[in-house]
């Protein structure tokens, strides 16, 4: 069975407990990691994450220590994690960020609040595992 | 200079002119004062010679009759003349003092008189004795003429004097002429002078009052219209410091004013950053409410079901609570004008808002170009209302328009409810709702949302209505919305 690693970045707790729901309410293997600002996460990229680096990281924007973009800059920046595809969790007011985020090459956007009931929203947590993420998992080897 | 000093100087420049005109005019009155007393002068010496002359004539014929009727009551002329004479003679010295021409004409008539005397003086003597010496006289002088010829020359001397008099009285008239001339030329320039630097210096200062005060007033109405300019003054009089202090004044208005308006939009930013802060945890909770909902399904005891649908139920309200501040601090965002057309606006709000129940009646409304958002969030609000508060048996809404001169005025009526007159300015104030807190429907800031939209573009609302009959409510809105700079 292929399993797919994601890395969420994101510091509000109630949206890394709708990406979990989001997550288990379709059938897929995956393995979850969470970081609760930009700093963890690149601890985590270079430690318990080294051997099996993550195919999707779920990369949110205001967060504290080190934000969504500078977090980006760096990984972009670096060899390894050159190619893992990464997604904004953006509401929609923060437009603005999304100029600098479309320069250092981003797969997708999607929009908070995460848990819209309306699963036609082509933008909403549930489509996006629903499509994209199934769609990822396809193509991994 | 000051105003009152400029002021003063013209005046004093004005005064001395009318001095220096009536001056001249003085001195020429006193110049022809002097004239006449001295004409007065030369008649009496004109007079006096001829008296002189006729008394000293008067003796000589007293004398030649004398001779003659050789009887000596003929000599009374001759011997009176022997006291007037010299009196007259005396009194024309006195006159003619300051002229020595004249006075040596006196004496050489003295002298040829007393000559004269003389000679008659002796043949009178003589010929009472009818001496030799008469005859030798008669003969030597009277034969010859001397006395005739003695009387000539007083004549000629007389003549002399009278001429010389005249000719002093002509120099006299033609210095007076002159000097009239003189007077007369330069009192009719300085009467020009002071009508004219009179006028000159009224006008200037007319002109320099009515310009200094023209740009006060039209500071002032730039100010009044709230445009806080400033007016250069480098003069220095009365009026600057009026100037200075509309100045200082146009400057700290614009000061506040500026300060006002950051303000304002720092509290709509504030309201609005708020709003949207506020939203996110309420999301939250909602979230945590649907997921326990979803893990505990049917574990729930109907207690707690009662609880759990309570906090939604809030929850909700909250979000129109904060929704509505949210649109109520976005208000002052302008939206572009465009051609409205109000019948389409209000039946499109008429088919998503009014349920089927409620009849609906509607005049016919204008076609214009107007902030179409904002009408469309103000009609939305007030039939919204209007279904809010009618029961739908037997409910009605009216909406009308009446054209004023630069405004519509619309209304919106309905039978429902009614609303207490008490209560008819708070409805319009922000969070005031007159109904219970669990009527999730109201918050209270609707009617404040679109009093703010109609006062924004200038129009004023307001309500009529009594307890249960109903009510309307009546705005008035701009007919063209103007391009704001």
């Amino acid at each position: 069975m292929k399993k797919i690693v994601i890395l969420l970045v994101e510091d509000d707790k109630l949206d890394v407990i709708s990406v979990e729901r989001s997550l288990s309410k379709f059938e897929m293997e995956y393995e979850l990691y969470s970081a609760y600002n930009g700093k963890e996460a690149l601890a985590m990229l270079d430690g318990p994450l080294k051997l099996k680096p993550p195919s999707v990281i779920l990369l949110d924007l205001n967060m504290p220590k080190m934000n969504g973009i500078e977090f980006l800059r760096v990984i972009r920046s670096r060899e390894a994690f050159k190619n893992i595809k990464v997604f904004i969790m953006t509401t929609s007011s923060e437009m603005t960020d999304r100029v600098t985020t479309d320069q250092l090459g981003i797969s997708g956007y999607i929009i908070k609040p995460l848990n819209q009931d309306n699963s036609k929203n082509a933008d909403s947590m549930d489509a996006f595992v629903q499509f994209h993420l199934r769609k990822i998992l396809a193509e991994t080897v | 200079m000051k105003l009152s000093t400029q002021i003063l100087l013209a005046f004093a420049l004005v005064l001395i002119l009318s001095i220096l005109d009536t001056s001249s005019n003085y001195i020429l009155s006193l110049k022809v004062k002097e004239n006449s007393e001295f004409l007065s002068k030369s008649q009496e010496i004109i007079r006096n010679s001829g008296r002189l002359h006729k008394a000293i004539i008067e003796m000589q014929s007293s004398f030649r009759g004398f001779l003659l009727a050789k009887d000596t009551n003929f000599l009374t002329g001759y011997n009176e003349g022997m006291k007037t004479v010299p009196a007259l003679m005396n009194e024309q010295r006195n006159l003619v003092t300051q002229n020595s021409f004249q006075r040596l004409l006196l004496d050489s008539i003295e002298f040829i008189h007393k000559d004269w005397m003389n000679y008659a003086n002796t043949l009178i003597l003589t010929s009472q004795s009818a001496s030799e010496e008469y005859w030798q006289i008669f003969n030597s002088k009277l034969r010859k003429l001397y006395g005739k010829k003695l009387n000539d020359r007083i004549a000629e001397k007389f003549q002399e004097f009278d001429r010389s008099e005249y000719k002093i009285r002509e120099g006299h008239s033609a210095n007076l002429l002159s000097s009239i001339q003189t007077t007369h030329r330069f009192s009719f320039i300085f009467f020009a002078l002071t009508i004219v630097i009179g006028i000159a210096t009224t006008i200037y200062i007319v002109f320099l009052i009515s310009t200094r005060i023209k740009s006060l007033v039209s500071l002032a109405e730039n100010i009044s219209k709230g445009n806080f300019s400033k007016v250069i003054d480098t003069r220095r009089d009365e009026l600057t410091r009026l100037t200075t202090s509309l100045n200082t004044m146009s400057e700290s208005l614009n000061k506040n004013i500026t300060e006002l308006e950051k303000r304002n939009e720092e509290l709509d930013k504030f309201a609005y950053v708020v709003s949207h802060d506020l939203k996110a945890p309420i999301r939250g909770i909602h979230n945590v409410v649907k997921w326990i909902e979803e893990d505990l399904k049917d574990d729930v005891s109907p207690r707690l079901r009662e609880y759990l649908n309570i906090i939604p139920e809030r929850t909700k309200r909250m979000e129109d609570l904060i929704n509505g501040l949210l649109a109520y601090a976005r208000l002052r965002e302008k939206t572009i004008p465009q051609i409205t057309d109000v019948n389409n606006l209000v039946h499109n709000l008429i088919q998503t808002l009014v349920p089927r129940e409620i009849k609906v009646k509607v005049s016919i409304l204008p076609l214009f170009r107007t902030e179409q958002l904002k009408l469309d969030q103000v009609f939305s609000n007030l039939i919204s209302n209007a279904v809010k508060y009618t029961p739908p048996e037997n409910g009605n809404i009216i909406i009308k328009c009446e054209t004023l001169d630069d405004f519509y005025r619309f209304s919106v009526k309905d039978n429902g409810i009614g609303i207490d007159p008490e209560y008819h300015d708070k409805i319009f104030e922000l969070f005031q709702t007159l109904r219970e807190k669990d009527d999730v429907e109201s918050t209270g800031i609707g009617l404040s949302i679109i009093k703010r939209i109609i006062e924004d573009q200038h129009g004023t609302i307001f309500v009529m209505s009594e307890l249960g009959k109903g009510a309307e409510f009546i705005f008035t809105w701009p007919k063209e919305k103007t391009i704001e700079s």
